[in-house]
Formats: structure tokens, sequence, C-alpha cells
């Protein structure tokens, strides 16, 4: 039963994706017959020194889902304070809920059932455009983005010209 | 669940047993001493902590006590069935699917409505409504002070 209805909410939100295209990404699954993975490109957001990207990301489902989160990988290189250097996203809002690691996460930041797709990369596009360095998952990337920020957006246009390399 | 709380002068053992009893179909025959028998599958799973899914006879106390409560909090909540002319929404949240004549509901204080399958089985993971994010423990008190 719980099977079931993941598949058919996430085969409902590829259905409304493909129909009503969302500007900042597109999303498709990795592969036709596995609704639980999708591939998703992220546009760098304007006016942001990721501006020009097209980023690759995975997101794994779990057959729980919507009562657990994705997860988020990064195919893309990139340099953020909240991409691990394995491209592991680490926002609040995929952490499932009750999870309060370091604290300071109330229940509205994390994981709620109501997320789609949809809502969880545009929480991502926000995240790549306005960096939370309290909770770093690049701790290097955090520092430098708080201290050098110069360097920092040099890594990043780098990560921008690869990303457009790859993705010709 | 009537294992969950702590009577100050016996010890677990007893315990163990009133729990065999109630949802024991595997021990049927009363087994009046000796050391309690092994515990078998089919247990519901529950999730007392995030990442941590158990089934039911190899949570801690605590954790029992814990699941206990919410599942008592959560049968304080009003439940209902579809009717075809709820004003309170006539879609669940959470599966993204319109209500059904006859399905089971379950409205939480602070007004949203969802399947009672798919928001108990959140409750059961976080006591908060997805849609506002109310505790609805705390949502619960008010409506109990109001009344």
């Amino acid at each position: 039963m719980a099977v079931d209805q993941s598949a058919l909410l996430l085969q409902r939100q590829l259905r409304d994706m493909i129909k009503n295209p969302v500007p900042g990404f597109s999303a498709g699954l990795v592969d036709d017959e596995d609704i639980y993975k999708w591939e998703v490109v992220i546009y760098g957001p304007p006016d942001t020194p990721l501006e020009g990207g097209v980023f690759k990301a995975h997101l794994t489902f779990p057959r729980e889902y919507p009562q657990k989160p994705p997860k988020m990988l990064f195919l893309s290189e990139m340099w953020h304070p909240n991409i691990g250097q394995d491209g592991l996203v680490c926002i609040s809002i995929l952490h499932e809920a009750g999870e309060d690691k370091w604290g300071y996460e109330s229940a509205s930041e994390r994981w709620l059932p109501v997320h789609t797709v949809e809502t969880i990369l545009i929480s991502v596009i926000s995240m790549l455009a306005d960096p939370n360095d309290e909770s770093p998952a690049n701790v290097d990337a955090a520092k430098e983005w708080r201290e050098n920020r110069t360097v920092f957006n040099k890594k990043v246009a780098k990560c921008v010209r690869k990303s457009q390399d790859e993705f010709l | 669940m009537g294992n969950c709380f702590k009577t100050p002068s016996t010890d677990d053992i007893t315990l163990l047993h009133d729990n065999d009893s109630q949802d024991g179909t595997q021990q049927a025959a009363p087994v009046p001493v000796g050391p309690p028998p092994p515990y078998q599958e089919r247990a519901p799973v529950y999730y007392p902590s995030p990442n941590v899914s158990r089934p039911a006879n190899m949570l801690t106390e605590d954790e029992q006590i814990k699941i206990a409560q919410r599942l008592g909090l959560i049968s304080h909540l009003p439940t209902g069935v579809y009717d075809g002319c709820s004003k309170r929404g006539k879609e669940c949240a959470i599966c993204m699917c319109e209500f059904v004549m006859g399905e089971a509901l379950r409205y939480l204080p602070c007004m949203h409505v969802y399947h009672k399958d798919c928001i108990d089985d959140w409750l059961m993971r976080s006591f908060t409504c997805p849609s506002c994010c109310e505790p609805v423990d705390a949502a619960l008190l008010t409506t109990y002070e109001t009344n």
C-alpha cells in the first residue's frame, strides 16, 4: 500500500511538472522505469555568482515518501557552504522530522510530508543564492564565503564554467 | 499498552508477560513461571526517533512510554468520514489525492484535514500539522481550554 502511494504521488508530480514547467530548473527521471530516482538540472540563479551555471543533481526518494524526505546529490562540481564535497545537499527541509542534531531546527524548517519536488527545488535554489553558513556541510567553503568572498566567487565561477562544458 | 508504566515493586519479567498476553497469539497458553519466551515477528513497527524504526517488541521502556503517549494523543483527535461536502478542504495535502466519499479523515485542532492513514503515520514521526506546522499537542490543549 505505502509503496503504491509514494509511486503514484511521484508520478503525479512528474506529470504536473511536464505540463507546467517551473522556471529555474527542469526535472525528469534517471531511468524511465524507476520513479524513485529523479534527475534535475538547476539553472544558476540570476544576479548570483552561480548565474549561467547548469547544475545536474539526482533526487533519490525512499519508499516511505512523503513520510520521509528524499536525498539530493549534485553530480556537477559545486563550491557551496551547504553542499558537501561529495555533492550531498545539506538543508534543513531535507532533514527528517524530529531530527535535531544541532538543536536549533524547528519543526517548520525540517521535512514535512507536504513537500514536493517543486518545493524542494525552490528551497535548494534559494539556498544556492543565499548560503547558510551556520550549519555548513563544506566547512572550507563556508569559511571562504565568510572571509574571502573574492576567492570564493572565483571557485564558484570555475564550477559554473565546468557545468556549462559538461552540459554541452 | 498496559506495560508502559513502571510499577515500583515488581520487576520487568511481569511487564513482559503482560505484553505477551495482550498482543501475542504465539503464546496463547499461560506460562506462569520461567524466562519470557523469545520475541516473535509480526509486531507493528514504530519510529521512536528519526532514522530509528523498530518493531514494537524491541522498543526500550522510554520509547514505549513515548509512543503510548503519542498514540493516546492521536486517538483524542476527531475523525470522520468524507461525505462529499467538507468545508475544510477536498484534498489530502500529504498524498495530494482528492477525498473520496466514505474515506476516513482526521481533523487536526488547527482545522486542517487529512486522510486518517496519511496523517496518523506522520503524527507518529512528528506531532505537528504538515500544512501550518502548528504543534498538535499545544493546539489540543488550547481547544480543551476554550471548550
